[in-house]
Protein backbone atom coordinates (compact mmCIF):
# COMPACT_ATOMS: atom_id res chain seq x y z
CA UNK A 1 0.00 0.00 0.00
CA UNK A 2 1.32 3.58 -0.24
CA UNK A 3 2.99 5.43 2.48
CA UNK A 4 3.55 8.94 3.00
CA UNK A 5 6.69 9.04 5.67
CA UNK A 6 6.90 12.80 7.68
CA UNK A 7 9.65 14.81 8.75
CA UNK A 8 9.08 17.78 10.47
CA UNK A 9 10.84 20.75 12.01
CA UNK A 10 9.23 21.64 14.94
CA UNK A 11 6.87 24.87 14.25
CA UNK A 12 6.99 23.64 10.31
CA UNK A 13 3.40 23.22 10.80
CA UNK A 14 3.99 19.33 9.61
CA UNK A 15 1.34 18.07 11.25
CA UNK A 16 -1.41 20.09 10.18
CA UNK A 17 -0.80 19.21 6.89
CA UNK A 18 0.07 15.53 7.75
CA UNK A 19 -3.09 15.31 9.14
CA UNK A 20 -5.49 17.07 6.53
CA UNK A 21 -3.84 14.79 3.62
CA UNK A 22 -4.21 11.80 5.14
CA UNK A 23 -8.14 13.16 5.22
CA UNK A 24 -7.83 14.34 1.55
CA UNK A 25 -6.16 10.82 0.37
CA UNK A 26 -7.57 8.67 2.78
CA UNK A 27 -4.59 7.70 4.37
CA UNK A 28 -4.38 6.14 7.84
CA UNK A 29 -2.19 8.66 9.95
CA UNK A 30 -0.09 7.12 11.98
CA UNK A 31 0.65 9.23 15.47
CA UNK A 32 0.93 8.14 18.34
CA UNK A 33 -2.52 7.87 19.49
CA UNK A 34 -2.11 5.42 16.43
CA UNK A 35 0.55 3.61 17.87
CA UNK A 36 -0.97 3.54 21.15
CA UNK A 37 -3.88 1.55 19.52
CA UNK A 38 -1.57 -0.83 17.98
CA UNK A 39 0.23 -1.34 20.84
CA UNK A 40 -2.90 -2.39 22.34
CA UNK A 41 -3.60 -5.43 19.73
CA UNK A 42 -0.24 -6.55 20.16
CA UNK A 43 -0.62 -6.76 24.47
CA UNK A 44 1.87 -3.77 24.84
CA UNK A 45 0.41 -1.15 27.52
CA UNK A 46 0.34 2.63 26.98
CA UNK A 47 3.17 2.97 29.52
CA UNK A 48 5.43 0.98 27.62
CA UNK A 49 4.95 2.79 24.51
CA UNK A 50 5.58 6.11 26.35
CA UNK A 51 8.31 4.66 27.73
CA UNK A 52 9.66 3.84 24.52
CA UNK A 53 9.30 7.27 23.05
CA UNK A 54 10.62 8.88 26.23
CA UNK A 55 13.43 6.50 26.27
CA UNK A 56 14.43 7.19 22.45
CA UNK A 57 13.78 10.84 22.06
CA UNK A 58 15.93 11.83 25.30
CA UNK A 59 18.50 9.54 25.11
CA UNK A 60 20.79 11.24 22.64
CA UNK A 61 20.86 8.50 20.34
CA UNK A 62 21.86 5.88 22.59
CA UNK A 63 18.92 3.20 23.67
CA UNK A 64 19.52 0.03 25.95
CA UNK A 65 18.92 -3.43 23.95
CA UNK A 66 15.56 -3.71 25.45
CA UNK A 67 14.17 -0.57 24.34
CA UNK A 68 15.73 -1.35 21.20
CA UNK A 69 13.96 -4.51 21.44
CA UNK A 70 10.26 -2.57 21.98
CA UNK A 71 11.14 -0.06 19.16
CA UNK A 72 11.70 -2.41 16.60
CA UNK A 73 8.58 -4.36 17.08
CA UNK A 74 7.05 -0.88 16.94
CA UNK A 75 8.66 -0.49 13.60
CA UNK A 76 7.51 -4.01 12.66
CA UNK A 77 3.69 -2.86 13.33
CA UNK A 78 3.93 -0.35 11.44
CA UNK A 79 5.38 -2.09 8.58
CA UNK A 80 3.15 -4.87 8.27
CA UNK A 81 0.20 -1.81 8.75
CA UNK A 82 1.71 -0.85 5.64
CA UNK A 83 0.85 -4.39 3.90
CA UNK A 84 -2.71 -3.31 4.63
CA UNK A 85 -3.48 -0.12 4.79
CA UNK A 86 -2.38 4.12 2.63
CA UNK A 87 -0.34 5.77 5.84
CA UNK A 88 0.78 8.93 6.43
CA UNK A 89 3.62 7.95 9.52
CA UNK A 90 4.89 10.86 11.36
CA UNK A 91 8.65 10.62 12.18
CA UNK A 92 9.24 7.49 14.73
CA UNK A 93 11.99 6.70 12.13
CA UNK A 94 9.88 6.17 8.95
CA UNK A 95 12.24 7.56 6.95
CA UNK A 96 14.85 4.81 7.44
CA UNK A 97 12.27 1.75 7.98
CA UNK A 98 10.88 2.69 4.59
CA UNK A 99 13.68 4.19 2.95
CA UNK A 100 14.07 2.70 -0.60
CA UNK A 101 10.76 1.14 -0.54
CA UNK A 102 8.78 1.55 -3.96
CA UNK A 103 4.91 3.42 -3.20
CA UNK A 104 6.22 6.20 -0.84
CA UNK A 105 6.57 9.52 -0.80
CA UNK A 106 9.62 11.01 1.84
CA UNK A 107 8.27 14.76 3.13
CA UNK A 108 10.06 17.37 5.24
CA UNK A 109 8.66 20.35 6.26
CA UNK A 110 11.32 23.07 7.25
CA UNK A 111 11.31 26.77 7.98
CA UNK A 112 13.51 29.35 9.16
CA UNK A 113 13.99 28.89 12.57
CA UNK A 114 12.94 32.39 13.50
CA UNK A 115 9.11 31.49 11.53
CA UNK A 116 8.79 28.03 13.37
CA UNK A 117 9.71 29.84 16.91
CA UNK A 118 6.82 32.50 16.03
CA UNK A 119 4.59 29.58 15.13
CA UNK A 120 5.39 28.10 18.37
CA UNK A 121 4.82 31.03 20.09
CA UNK A 122 1.13 31.46 18.91
CA UNK A 123 0.09 28.43 19.20
CA UNK A 124 1.14 27.04 22.64
CA UNK A 125 1.11 30.41 24.19
CA UNK A 126 4.76 30.86 24.89
CA UNK A 127 7.35 33.40 25.54
CA UNK A 128 9.45 33.92 23.19
CA UNK A 129 12.13 32.70 25.42
CA UNK A 130 10.01 29.08 25.84
CA UNK A 131 9.13 28.48 22.81
CA UNK A 132 12.91 29.17 21.55
CA UNK A 133 13.45 26.53 23.62
CA UNK A 134 10.67 24.05 22.91
CA UNK A 135 11.54 24.31 19.38
CA UNK A 136 15.65 23.42 20.30
CA UNK A 137 14.30 20.20 22.84
CA UNK A 138 11.63 19.13 19.82
CA UNK A 139 14.52 19.32 16.80
CA UNK A 140 17.27 17.37 18.94
CA UNK A 141 14.33 14.86 20.02
CA UNK A 142 12.92 14.34 16.53
CA UNK A 143 16.27 13.53 15.07
CA UNK A 144 17.12 10.92 17.53
CA UNK A 145 14.76 8.05 16.21
CA UNK A 146 16.46 7.80 13.07
CA UNK A 147 19.73 7.98 14.76
CA UNK A 148 18.75 5.35 17.01
CA UNK A 149 17.38 2.51 14.55
CA UNK A 150 19.02 3.17 11.52
CA UNK A 151 21.79 5.52 11.68
CA UNK A 152 20.74 8.11 9.84
CA UNK A 153 20.67 11.66 10.03
CA UNK A 154 17.90 13.35 10.06
CA UNK A 155 19.57 16.65 8.16
CA UNK A 156 20.62 13.98 5.50
CA UNK A 157 18.56 15.73 2.31
CA UNK A 158 18.73 12.54 -0.02
CA UNK A 159 16.36 11.17 2.58
CA UNK A 160 13.83 13.16 1.17
CA UNK A 161 11.51 13.21 -2.14
CA UNK A 162 10.24 16.19 -1.24
CA UNK A 163 10.98 19.20 1.07
CA UNK A 164 8.54 22.08 1.64
CA UNK A 165 9.60 25.54 3.07
CA UNK A 166 5.98 26.32 5.13
CA UNK A 167 6.92 29.64 5.68
CA UNK A 168 6.89 30.16 1.47
CA UNK A 169 4.42 27.64 0.51
CA UNK A 170 0.82 27.70 2.37
CA UNK A 171 -0.68 24.98 4.32
CA UNK A 172 -2.94 24.55 0.91
CA UNK A 173 -0.35 24.88 -1.43
CA UNK A 174 1.43 22.10 0.32
CA UNK A 175 -1.77 19.60 0.39
CA UNK A 176 -1.41 20.52 -3.53
CA UNK A 177 1.89 19.83 -3.68
CA UNK A 178 1.87 16.42 -2.15
CA UNK A 179 -1.08 15.56 -3.88
CA UNK A 180 0.56 16.43 -7.17
CA UNK A 181 3.66 14.33 -6.23
CA UNK A 182 1.50 11.15 -5.18
CA UNK A 183 -0.33 11.44 -8.77
CA UNK A 184 3.25 12.07 -10.41
CA UNK A 185 5.03 9.03 -8.73
CA UNK A 186 2.43 7.03 -8.89
CA UNK A 187 2.59 6.00 -5.58
CA UNK A 188 -0.53 4.58 -4.83
CA UNK A 189 -0.17 2.40 -8.26
CA UNK A 190 2.84 0.59 -6.94
CA UNK A 191 1.90 -3.21 -7.15
CA UNK A 192 1.39 -4.75 -4.14
CA UNK A 193 3.97 -7.87 -5.10
CA UNK A 194 6.69 -4.82 -5.88
CA UNK A 195 6.17 -3.63 -2.35
CA UNK A 196 6.45 -6.79 -0.49
CA UNK A 197 9.26 -8.45 -2.52
CA UNK A 198 11.33 -5.55 -2.53
CA UNK A 199 11.41 -4.16 0.96
CA UNK A 200 9.59 -6.93 3.46
CA UNK A 201 11.05 -9.98 2.55
CA UNK A 202 14.80 -9.47 3.23
CA UNK A 203 13.55 -9.50 6.59
CA UNK A 204 12.46 -12.17 6.78
CA UNK A 205 13.55 -16.00 6.62
CA UNK A 206 13.75 -17.39 2.85
CA UNK A 207 11.59 -19.84 3.83
CA UNK A 208 7.91 -19.73 4.70
CA UNK A 209 8.96 -15.94 4.72
CA UNK A 210 6.25 -15.30 2.40
CA UNK A 211 4.80 -11.96 4.25
CA UNK A 212 1.80 -13.44 5.59
CA UNK A 213 3.44 -13.81 8.69
CA UNK A 214 3.32 -10.81 11.39
CA UNK A 215 6.90 -11.08 12.63
CA UNK A 216 10.19 -13.08 12.51
CA UNK A 217 9.00 -14.61 15.11
CA UNK A 218 6.37 -16.68 13.81
CA UNK A 219 8.27 -16.63 10.23
CA UNK A 220 10.98 -18.46 12.12
CA UNK A 221 8.15 -21.13 13.92
CA UNK A 222 6.60 -22.03 10.60
CA UNK A 223 9.93 -22.54 9.24
CA UNK A 224 10.51 -24.88 12.13
CA UNK A 225 7.36 -26.70 11.81
CA UNK A 226 8.09 -27.09 8.20
CA UNK A 227 11.87 -28.55 8.89
CA UNK A 228 10.20 -31.55 10.53
CA UNK A 229 7.36 -31.88 8.16
CA UNK A 230 4.55 -31.13 10.83
CA UNK A 231 1.48 -29.83 8.70
CA UNK A 232 0.10 -27.01 10.08
CA UNK A 233 -2.17 -23.97 9.03
CA UNK A 234 -1.83 -20.26 9.95
CA UNK A 235 -4.24 -18.46 11.56
CA UNK A 236 -7.48 -20.69 10.27
CA UNK A 237 -9.99 -19.66 12.89
CA UNK A 238 -10.72 -16.53 14.51
CA UNK A 239 -12.74 -17.30 17.74
CA UNK A 240 -15.40 -14.84 19.18
CA UNK A 241 -14.74 -14.26 23.11
CA UNK A 242 -17.27 -11.43 22.99
CA UNK A 243 -20.52 -10.06 21.50
CA UNK A 244 -22.73 -7.15 22.32
CA UNK A 245 -26.31 -7.03 22.64
CA UNK A 246 -26.94 -7.59 18.16
CA UNK A 247 -24.56 -10.68 18.39
CA UNK A 248 -21.88 -7.97 16.99
CA UNK A 249 -18.62 -9.05 17.82
CA UNK A 250 -16.49 -6.89 20.41
CA UNK A 251 -13.62 -9.19 21.37
CA UNK A 252 -11.81 -11.82 19.24
CA UNK A 253 -8.94 -13.85 19.11
CA UNK A 254 -7.06 -15.63 16.15
CA UNK A 255 -4.47 -18.01 17.39
CA UNK A 256 -1.10 -18.04 14.93
CA UNK A 257 -0.49 -21.57 14.00
CA UNK A 258 -3.05 -25.23 14.08
CA UNK A 259 -1.32 -28.48 14.06
CA UNK A 260 -4.56 -30.46 12.70
CA UNK A 261 -2.22 -33.70 13.56
CA UNK A 262 -2.09 -32.86 17.02
CA UNK A 263 -5.66 -31.00 17.38
CA UNK A 264 -3.29 -28.20 19.15
CA UNK A 265 -3.47 -24.22 18.57
CA UNK A 266 -0.53 -22.32 19.31
CA UNK A 267 -0.05 -18.67 19.79
CA UNK A 268 3.26 -17.06 19.82
CA UNK A 269 3.77 -13.82 21.71
CA UNK A 270 7.55 -12.12 21.16
CA UNK A 271 6.54 -10.29 24.25
CA UNK A 272 8.23 -10.53 27.94
CA UNK A 273 5.86 -13.40 29.92
CA UNK A 274 5.19 -10.13 32.27
CA UNK A 275 3.42 -7.82 29.56
CA UNK A 276 1.22 -10.32 28.14
CA UNK A 277 -1.38 -10.15 30.54
CA UNK A 278 -3.79 -9.00 28.06
CA UNK A 279 -3.19 -12.33 25.45
CA UNK A 280 -3.18 -14.26 28.81
CA UNK A 281 -6.41 -12.89 29.46
CA UNK A 282 -7.53 -13.63 26.05
CA UNK A 283 -6.45 -17.30 26.49
CA UNK A 284 -7.64 -17.80 29.67
CA UNK A 285 -11.42 -16.90 27.93
CA UNK A 286 -10.62 -18.85 25.15
CA UNK A 287 -10.32 -22.00 27.14
CA UNK A 288 -13.31 -20.64 29.11
CA UNK A 289 -15.38 -20.48 26.42
CA UNK A 290 -13.82 -23.42 24.32
CA UNK A 291 -13.07 -26.12 26.81
CA UNK A 292 -12.56 -28.04 23.79
CA UNK A 293 -9.52 -26.41 22.25
CA UNK A 294 -6.01 -27.45 23.38
CA UNK A 295 -4.02 -24.24 23.01
CA UNK A 296 0.01 -23.30 24.22
CA UNK A 297 1.07 -19.75 24.35
CA UNK A 298 4.69 -19.70 23.34
CA UNK A 299 6.28 -16.95 25.41
CA UNK A 300 9.39 -15.09 24.13
CA UNK A 301 11.01 -16.85 26.64
CA UNK A 302 10.01 -19.94 24.91
CA UNK A 303 10.80 -18.99 21.63
CA UNK A 304 14.05 -17.86 22.32
CA UNK A 305 14.80 -21.18 24.22
CA UNK A 306 14.28 -23.02 21.52
CA UNK A 307 16.50 -20.86 19.18
CA UNK A 308 18.88 -21.51 21.87
CA UNK A 309 18.85 -25.15 21.89
CA UNK A 310 20.02 -25.02 18.28
CA UNK A 311 22.72 -22.48 19.32
CA UNK A 312 20.79 -19.78 16.91
CA UNK A 313 21.31 -17.34 19.11
CA UNK A 314 23.83 -16.43 18.62
CA UNK A 315 26.13 -17.43 15.44
CA UNK A 316 24.72 -20.38 13.47
CA UNK A 317 26.38 -23.78 14.50
CA UNK A 318 25.50 -27.06 13.72
CA UNK A 319 24.24 -28.96 16.72
CA UNK A 320 22.69 -31.93 17.32
CA UNK A 321 20.70 -33.15 19.97
CA UNK B 1 35.00 -34.05 37.95
CA UNK B 2 33.85 -32.80 40.68
CA UNK B 3 34.41 -28.90 39.90
CA UNK B 4 31.93 -27.55 37.92
CA UNK B 5 33.34 -26.17 34.37
CA UNK B 6 32.54 -22.33 33.42
CA UNK B 7 28.96 -21.48 32.44
CA UNK B 8 27.11 -24.88 34.49
CA UNK B 9 25.50 -22.94 37.47
CA UNK B 10 23.59 -25.72 38.80
CA UNK B 11 23.77 -29.55 38.90
CA UNK B 12 20.72 -30.72 38.45
CA UNK B 13 21.02 -34.19 38.82
CA UNK B 14 24.08 -36.20 40.38
CA UNK B 15 26.05 -39.14 39.26
CA UNK B 16 24.47 -41.10 41.84
CA UNK B 17 21.30 -39.95 41.05
CA UNK B 18 22.07 -40.85 37.13
CA UNK B 19 23.22 -44.46 38.21
CA UNK B 20 20.52 -45.51 40.52
CA UNK B 21 17.58 -44.71 38.20
CA UNK B 22 19.57 -45.78 35.51
CA UNK B 23 19.63 -49.59 36.85
CA UNK B 24 15.65 -49.09 37.66
CA UNK B 25 15.20 -48.70 34.19
CA UNK B 26 17.36 -51.25 33.05
CA UNK B 27 15.02 -53.38 35.36
CA UNK B 28 12.16 -52.18 33.89
CA UNK B 29 12.75 -52.63 30.22
CA UNK B 30 14.41 -56.24 30.85
CA UNK B 31 10.59 -56.94 32.57
CA UNK B 32 8.55 -55.33 29.78
CA UNK B 33 10.88 -57.64 27.03
CA UNK B 34 11.18 -60.37 28.73
CA UNK B 35 11.82 -63.40 26.72
CA UNK B 36 12.05 -61.01 23.42
CA UNK B 37 15.24 -59.91 22.13
CA UNK B 38 14.48 -55.64 21.61
CA UNK B 39 16.30 -53.67 19.45
CA UNK B 40 17.32 -50.39 21.15
CA UNK B 41 18.03 -47.68 18.67
CA UNK B 42 20.03 -44.75 20.18
CA UNK B 43 19.52 -41.04 19.00
CA UNK B 44 22.46 -39.80 18.01
CA UNK B 45 24.32 -38.14 19.92
CA UNK B 46 22.66 -37.06 22.46
CA UNK B 47 21.72 -40.56 23.71
CA UNK B 48 25.21 -42.04 23.66
CA UNK B 49 26.10 -41.96 27.83
CA UNK B 50 23.02 -42.89 28.41
CA UNK B 51 22.54 -46.05 26.16
CA UNK B 52 25.32 -47.17 27.57
CA UNK B 53 25.23 -47.37 30.96
CA UNK B 54 21.65 -48.41 30.26
CA UNK B 55 22.25 -51.29 28.07
CA UNK B 56 24.72 -52.69 31.07
CA UNK B 57 21.65 -52.94 33.35
CA UNK B 58 19.33 -54.81 31.26
CA UNK B 59 19.41 -58.13 31.71
CA UNK B 60 17.76 -59.50 28.54
CA UNK B 61 19.35 -59.75 24.82
CA UNK B 62 19.20 -56.93 23.49
CA UNK B 63 20.57 -55.71 20.31
CA UNK B 64 21.66 -51.90 19.62
CA UNK B 65 21.86 -49.67 16.47
CA UNK B 66 21.67 -46.19 15.95
CA UNK B 67 20.24 -43.12 13.91
CA UNK B 68 20.74 -39.65 13.51
CA UNK B 69 18.65 -36.90 12.25
CA UNK B 70 19.69 -33.18 10.63
CA UNK B 71 19.81 -30.53 13.06
CA UNK B 72 17.04 -27.71 12.88
CA UNK B 73 20.39 -25.62 12.86
CA UNK B 74 20.94 -26.66 9.60
CA UNK B 75 17.65 -25.06 8.32
CA UNK B 76 19.28 -22.01 7.55
CA UNK B 77 21.07 -23.39 5.09
CA UNK B 78 19.55 -24.14 1.75
CA UNK B 79 17.10 -26.86 1.55
CA UNK B 80 16.47 -27.11 5.15
CA UNK B 81 14.75 -30.03 6.31
CA UNK B 82 14.58 -32.86 8.16
CA UNK B 83 16.46 -35.99 7.03
CA UNK B 84 18.15 -39.01 8.39
CA UNK B 85 22.25 -38.55 8.18
CA UNK B 86 22.91 -41.57 9.68
CA UNK B 87 20.33 -44.38 9.08
CA UNK B 88 19.64 -47.79 10.96
CA UNK B 89 22.50 -50.88 9.97
CA UNK B 90 19.43 -53.19 10.15
CA UNK B 91 15.98 -54.02 9.01
CA UNK B 92 13.43 -53.14 11.76
CA UNK B 93 10.47 -55.01 10.31
CA UNK B 94 8.82 -57.08 12.78
CA UNK B 95 11.33 -56.08 15.71
CA UNK B 96 10.38 -54.79 18.98
CA UNK B 97 12.17 -51.10 18.50
CA UNK B 98 12.88 -49.43 21.62
CA UNK B 99 13.84 -45.94 20.73
CA UNK B 100 16.32 -44.14 22.63
CA UNK B 101 16.60 -40.47 23.47
CA UNK B 102 18.70 -38.63 25.40
CA UNK B 103 16.25 -35.83 26.26
CA UNK B 104 12.77 -34.74 24.73
CA UNK B 105 11.30 -31.62 24.55
CA UNK B 106 9.29 -30.24 21.94
CA UNK B 107 8.85 -33.91 20.30
CA UNK B 108 9.95 -32.91 17.21
CA UNK B 109 12.77 -35.02 16.85
CA UNK B 110 10.94 -37.68 18.39
CA UNK B 111 8.06 -37.22 16.31
CA UNK B 112 10.01 -37.31 13.27
CA UNK B 113 11.84 -40.95 14.02
CA UNK B 114 8.70 -42.71 15.24
CA UNK B 115 6.99 -41.47 12.04
CA UNK B 116 9.87 -42.38 9.99
CA UNK B 117 10.73 -46.11 11.84
CA UNK B 118 6.39 -46.82 11.95
CA UNK B 119 6.39 -46.89 8.25
CA UNK B 120 9.49 -49.80 8.61
CA UNK B 121 6.40 -51.60 10.03
CA UNK B 122 7.99 -53.18 13.04
CA UNK B 123 6.26 -55.21 15.45
CA UNK B 124 6.37 -52.80 18.15
CA UNK B 125 7.48 -49.33 18.73
CA UNK B 126 8.56 -47.69 22.20
CA UNK B 127 10.46 -44.73 23.39
CA UNK B 128 12.68 -44.62 26.15
CA UNK B 129 14.00 -40.99 27.14
CA UNK B 130 16.78 -40.20 29.68
CA UNK B 131 15.24 -36.56 30.21
CA UNK B 132 11.60 -35.45 29.43
CA UNK B 133 11.27 -31.63 29.22
CA UNK B 134 7.69 -31.99 29.10
CA UNK B 135 6.91 -28.05 29.91
CA UNK B 136 8.24 -27.46 26.17
CA UNK B 137 6.21 -30.10 24.61
CA UNK B 138 4.40 -29.63 21.32
CA UNK B 139 4.02 -33.37 19.51
CA UNK B 140 2.42 -35.55 22.52
CA UNK B 141 5.23 -38.54 22.30
CA UNK B 142 3.88 -41.64 24.01
CA UNK B 143 7.17 -42.24 26.78
CA UNK B 144 7.37 -45.84 27.87
CA UNK B 145 10.21 -45.61 29.98
CA UNK B 146 11.38 -42.16 31.46
CA UNK B 147 14.48 -40.95 33.69
CA UNK B 148 13.80 -37.78 34.84
CA UNK B 149 11.24 -34.74 34.53
CA UNK B 150 13.28 -31.66 34.28
CA UNK B 151 12.30 -28.48 34.37
CA UNK B 152 12.34 -26.15 31.72
CA UNK B 153 15.96 -24.87 31.75
CA UNK B 154 18.72 -25.62 29.75
CA UNK B 155 20.06 -28.60 30.18
CA UNK B 156 23.56 -30.07 29.56
CA UNK B 157 25.77 -33.24 30.50
CA UNK B 158 25.80 -36.64 30.50
CA UNK B 159 25.38 -36.75 26.54
CA UNK B 160 23.85 -33.46 26.21
CA UNK B 161 25.22 -30.84 24.34
CA UNK B 162 25.64 -26.89 24.02
CA UNK B 163 27.13 -26.43 20.51
CA UNK B 164 28.38 -29.95 20.74
CA UNK B 165 30.67 -29.16 23.95
CA UNK B 166 29.54 -30.23 28.00
CA UNK B 167 28.49 -33.88 26.56
CA UNK B 168 31.33 -35.59 28.91
CA UNK B 169 30.20 -33.90 32.44
CA UNK B 170 28.73 -37.11 34.44
CA UNK B 171 25.84 -35.46 35.59
CA UNK B 172 22.80 -33.60 34.30
CA UNK B 173 24.17 -29.12 35.02
CA UNK B 174 21.88 -26.26 33.91
CA UNK B 175 23.67 -24.26 31.76
CA UNK B 176 24.44 -20.54 32.39
CA UNK B 177 21.71 -17.88 30.10
CA UNK B 178 25.00 -15.75 29.86
CA UNK B 179 26.03 -19.14 27.36
CA UNK B 180 22.92 -19.82 25.63
CA UNK B 181 22.69 -16.05 25.17
CA UNK B 182 19.25 -16.34 27.09
CA UNK B 183 20.37 -13.65 29.32
CA UNK B 184 19.94 -11.02 26.35
CA UNK B 185 15.92 -11.88 26.48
Amino acid sequence: MAVITVFREPGAMGKEVAARIAGRLGFSLVDRAKLVQLSGEVDLDEARLLHVEEAISKGGGKIDPETEGYARLFQDLIAQLAEEQDLVVLERGAQGLFRDRPGTLHVRFVAPRKFRVAQVKNREGLSERNALRLVRTLEAERTRYLRALYHLSAADPTLYDLTLRMDRVSVEQALNIIVTAVEEMGIRQAPREKIVENTLKPHLPEKGGNGRYVNDAESEFARFLEFYHIPFEYEPRTFQLETDAEGKTMEAFTPDFYLPEQDLYIELTTLKQSLVTRKNRKVRKLRRLYPEINIRLFYQRDFYSLMAKFGLLGEPVANER
Amino acid sequence: MSDKPEGIVEILIDRETISGRIEELGREISAAYKDRTPLLVGVLKGCVLFMSDLVKEITIPVEMDFISLMSYADAHRPSGAARITKDLDCVIEGRDVLLIEGIIDTGMTAGYLLRNLEARRPKSIRVCTFLDKEARRILRIPITFRGFKVPDRFVVGYGLDFRQLYRNLPYIGILSDAITGLNRY
